[in-house]
């Protein structure tokens, strides 16, 4: 109660001011800005989330139900794009596909001098960075529900002698779908809640136009009003995806499963297969770490790498682990509680958590900021408000694994527990938590990233000297100094790694 | 149980460090040292580290400096109150001073350095801000592809064959609100109206968060023109000699409202606690010797009589500048942000 309340008295404070706002505003707004804000976020999102369906779900079933070479390479491979943030992968793409950028000369020397690209500033170039940014979301998802699948779903299928790719739509397919609706969610929540990528490529979405009325007018009206109405959008999407999941519900009955077999694709398959990952990962990853590395190599680059800069990478570290930490604690037990004591009261804490994800970071960050100066100034300035303003922002990407994770696991097993005369406590320590153990360490890291990633809080609400790299690879880059932008952003990628390493290890993969 | 970290151990592990970190106080706002002073500033950081790094080695006080949008900071500022930690706010526009100054969240000064050194055009009427280096809002062109003669005044920028060739300024940059709310108090309400939505329509998404963006895109020739402060032209070719772009002082023409100009300036916050240091700060940033880092590294104009602004810039007195006080740009601020929304700018 006291964690939802948290949450929402941020959403609460908004709501206020934007339906305190003078009708004259709202009217304003509605002739000039709203329809424009409107369609370009709504069109974004669903152009985004059809090219994430199609990479995470495919890439997913690749790497679990074909064996080929380097199988298990790319099986990691294709988690390194979510250590990329989507501004770095923006300002890569801005260089690459600019206006007299290496793409654009390549492109020249086929078709004529005069010949031009799609400029990256637009509409496909927000959906082209989005979508090769967020794919790992559903990718990882998938592929989980493909890996903990029973494969005696699929194999009653085949003895029945329905056909491979029958099996594959009318059985597979539908057993995913609980994962598939999360990850795809996970992706639309993330693009419209996303600031970096389309700040950078000058793409105006709900939440870019919410951080240009905060930053640019003293008053708050617009930007709330705006907010309210990006909170009711993602409502709407949240909604849709609930009422989708609650109709298909699966339950597994034992803790671990037989593999799944591999069927060997012949020299053909495997290039094609490789060919098809490998543009994936190269253009979501490999590229783009390149030019960062060189980039950094660059002298402009090494002159700033000093005493600051190591500061930096303290600030980063420490504050994502901190949200990440502060996330699972208070998320386990609002997933747990709405999973297994479906109250309306529990099931409306959960739904605030979500909430918090879409309350965009700059209004999460001015509402956390007001709050505290009313309830508790003494922390005012000081990084816990920070942290807060992360946790409110970052708990519905931890819910989203820890929710599924409690709900494949059968409620008979901790009933059986009980039964057999385990305390409350002690079921918890030997059933549920072993079990949900998965989405917990994926929640944890999926928060971590994002914390580390996260910038219009953290600029809103940094204490002074409390810069993290984040920010650096904002400030250079909005400025177009890629090479001072890149040793901070190849920091981040770098300071992921490890994070995403426990995603694909093989520990909570055997559980 | 063979797990390689058990989630109640995790559990343990992640509650005792949350403890150590509580204890080692990381949570509770550190109190400055005594000579250090805290610095909000909406300029580029790249544009006043410098300045401040000379200050630094000359008095040997260390200052923390907060980068970040100038409206923003003063938002800040206001949401803070007294338990602010920034000793002065440094701004790139006078009108959000102005606005600080009305919202009682400056400290008045009475200095005679300040006053001999700074013209009183370029401070607010108690000193409470002071101006510290002069800009002008003209445009840039690109050589190549516009002859100077075929501009003459911003608002020729809204003439429909300069569609899809012009780079502006998003709508929440002090400096285009500042340019908008001159021209309104110029011409009035209906001609601004008319000259932003011809605006809009000519740079259509050609709208850039940062001035050096703008330069860059005119520049390579992406646009042909672009409106930005003239120190970003000349400091783009400090960087590149031979780039093919000219800084074209507008409005210049018989009656015209001439170039628009507003000041960087600093102000020292109300509930400081040390008020000596940051006079200290003033004092370097209005003497000579600052001044002179300002027009040298950044290219500004300086406004101390004696301090002469770069070679390579338009001769300061080769020049007219609009008449509108700089102090009016506060409350001018209000009704030009209505229109510039009513219009729609992004």
């Amino acid at each position: 109660m006291a964690t939802a309340g948290i949450i929402l008295l941020p959403l609460g404070y908004v709501t206020a001011q934007a339906l305190s706002a003078d009708p004259a505003v709202w009217s304003r707004l509605w002739a000039t800005r709203i329809p424009e804000l409107l369609f370009n976020t709504v069109s974004l999102a669903c152009s985004v989330s059809i090219i994430t369906l199609v990479l995470g779900v495919s890439t997913a079933w690749l790497v679990t139900r074909v064996e080929f070479p380097g199988r298990r390479l790319w099986e990691g491979a294709l988690v390194l794009p979510l250590a990329m943030p989507t501004y770095v992968l923006a300002y890569v793409y801005s260089y690459l596909l600019g206006f007299g950028g290496p793409v654009e000369h390549l492109w020249q020397l086929i078709a004529g001098p005069q010949a031009r690209i799609f400029s990256p500033h637009s509409y496909w170039g927000a959906t082209l960075v989005m979508a090769l940014d967020t794919f790992p979301f559903v990718y990882l998802l998938s592929r989980s529900a493909l890996l903990s699948m029973n494969v005696s779903f699929e194999e009653v299928a085949r003895a029945s002698g329905v056909s491979r790719l029958s099996t594959l739509w009318r059985v597979t397919l539908p057993l995913m779908r609980p994962s598939i609706a999360a990850g795809v969610a996970l992706v639309i929540l993330y693009v419209v809640s996303d600031f970096g990528a389309v700040s950078l490529l000058r793409y105006q979405t709900l939440t870019y136009a919410v951080f240009q009325q905060m930053t640019g007018r003293s008053d708050n009206a617009a930007a709330s009003i705006l907010s309210l109405l990006l909170v009711v959008l993602a409502l709407i999407f949240l909604i849709t995806e609930r009422w989708f999941r609650q109709r298909s519900r699966f339950y597994q009955t034992t803790g671990r499963y037989r593999a799944p077999q591999r069927r060997r694709y012949g020299w053909l398959g495997t290039i094609a297969v490789t060919g098809y990952l490998g543009l994936i990962v190269g253009a979501a990853f490999a590229l783009p770490a390149t030019l960062l590395i060189q980039w950094s190599l660059s002298p402009e680059a090494q002159g700033t790498l000093d005493n600051r800069f190591f500061g930096f990478i303290w600030n980063s570290g420490l504050l994502a682990a901190c949200a990440a930490t502060g996330g699972v604690v208070i998320g386990l037990p609002l997933a747990y509680l709405a999973s297994r004591r479906p109250t309306l009261l529990n099931l409306a804490c959960l739904q605030a958590a979500y909430a918090g994800y879409v309350l965009p970071g700059p209004v999460a960050a001015l509402a956390v900021l007001v709050l505290f100066t009313k309830l508790a100034p003494v922390f005012y300035g000081s990084v816990l408000i920070l942290i807060v303003a992360y946790v409110i922002h970052f708990l519905p990407a931890g819910l989203q694994s820890l929710e599924p994770a409690l709900q494949h696991m059968s409620p008979n097993l901790e009933e059986v527990a009980r039964t057999l005369g385990l305390g409350m406590r002690d079921t918890w320590r030997r059933v549920t938590l072993p079990l949900v153990r998965n989405g917990f360490v994926v929640a944890w890291v999926l928060m971590f990233l994002q914390t580390m990633k996260e910038l219009p809080a953290t600029l809103l609400l940094r204490p002074v000297g409390f810069d993290t790299l984040a920010i650096r690879v904002w400030m250079e880059a909005s400025e177009e100094y890629y090479q001072l932008a890149a040793p901070s952003a190849l920091l981040i990628v770098l300071l992921s790694l490890p994070a995403l390493a426990l995603l694909v290890s093989k520990d909570w993969r055997a559980a | 149980m063979s797990y390689v970290c058990s989630v109640p151990t995790l559990c343990r592990s992640i509650l005792s460090s949350l403890l150590l970190l509580v204890a080692s106080g990381i949570f509770a706002p550190s109190a400055p040292a005594a000579d250090t002073l805290t610095i909000y500033s909406g300029r580029s950081e790249r544009l006043i580290k410098p300045v401040l790094d000379a200050f630094t080695a000359t008095t040997g006080i260390h200052i923390e400096l907060l980068s970040s949008g100038t409206t923003e900071l003063v938002n800040r500022l206001k949401a803070e109150g007294d338990r602010t930690s920034a000793d002065l706010l440094i701004t790139n526009d006078a009108g959000s001073l102005e606005l600080a100054r009305t919202a009682g969240l400056l400290h008045p000064l009475n200095m005679r350095e300040v006053e001999r050194a700074i013209p009183a055009q370029f401070r607010a009427s108690d000193n409470a801000w002071v101006g510290l280096s002069g800009r002008f809002w003209i445009v840039a062109y690109n050589t190549t592809m516009v002859k100077p003669d075929q501009v003459k005044s911003l608002l020729d920028l809204a003439d429909p064959k300069w569609k899809d060739k012009i780079a502006i300024p998003n709508s929440g940059s002090e400096y285009l609100q500042a340019g908008v709310s001159v021209i309104r108090a110029t011409y009035g309400e209906e001609k601004t109206k008319q000259f932003l939505q011809g605006l809009k329509t000519n740079a259509d998404s050609q709208v850039y968060q940062k001035s050096s963006q703008i330069v860059d895109a005119v520049a390579k020739g992406q646009v042909a023109l672009g409106i930005v402060n003239h120190y970003y032209v000349y400091r783009h070719l400090a960087a590149q000699p031979g780039a093919p772009i000219a800084v074209l002082m507008p409005d210049q023409q018989e009656g015209g409202m001439g170039a628009i100009m507003n000041v960087a300036g600093v102000g020292i916050i109300k509930s400081t606690k040390h008020l000596d240091s940051a006079k200290l700060l003033v004092e370097f940033l209005v003497a000579q010797a600052g001044q002179k880092l300002f027009a040298d590294l950044d290219k500004e104009y300086p406004l101390h009589q004696d301090v002469k602004a770069d070679p390579a810039l338009v001769e300061r007195k080769s020049f007219r500048a609009a008449l509108v006080p700089l102090s009016k740009l506060a409350e001018l601020r209000e009704p030009t942000l209505t229109l510039i929304e009513q219009v729609g700018l992004r």
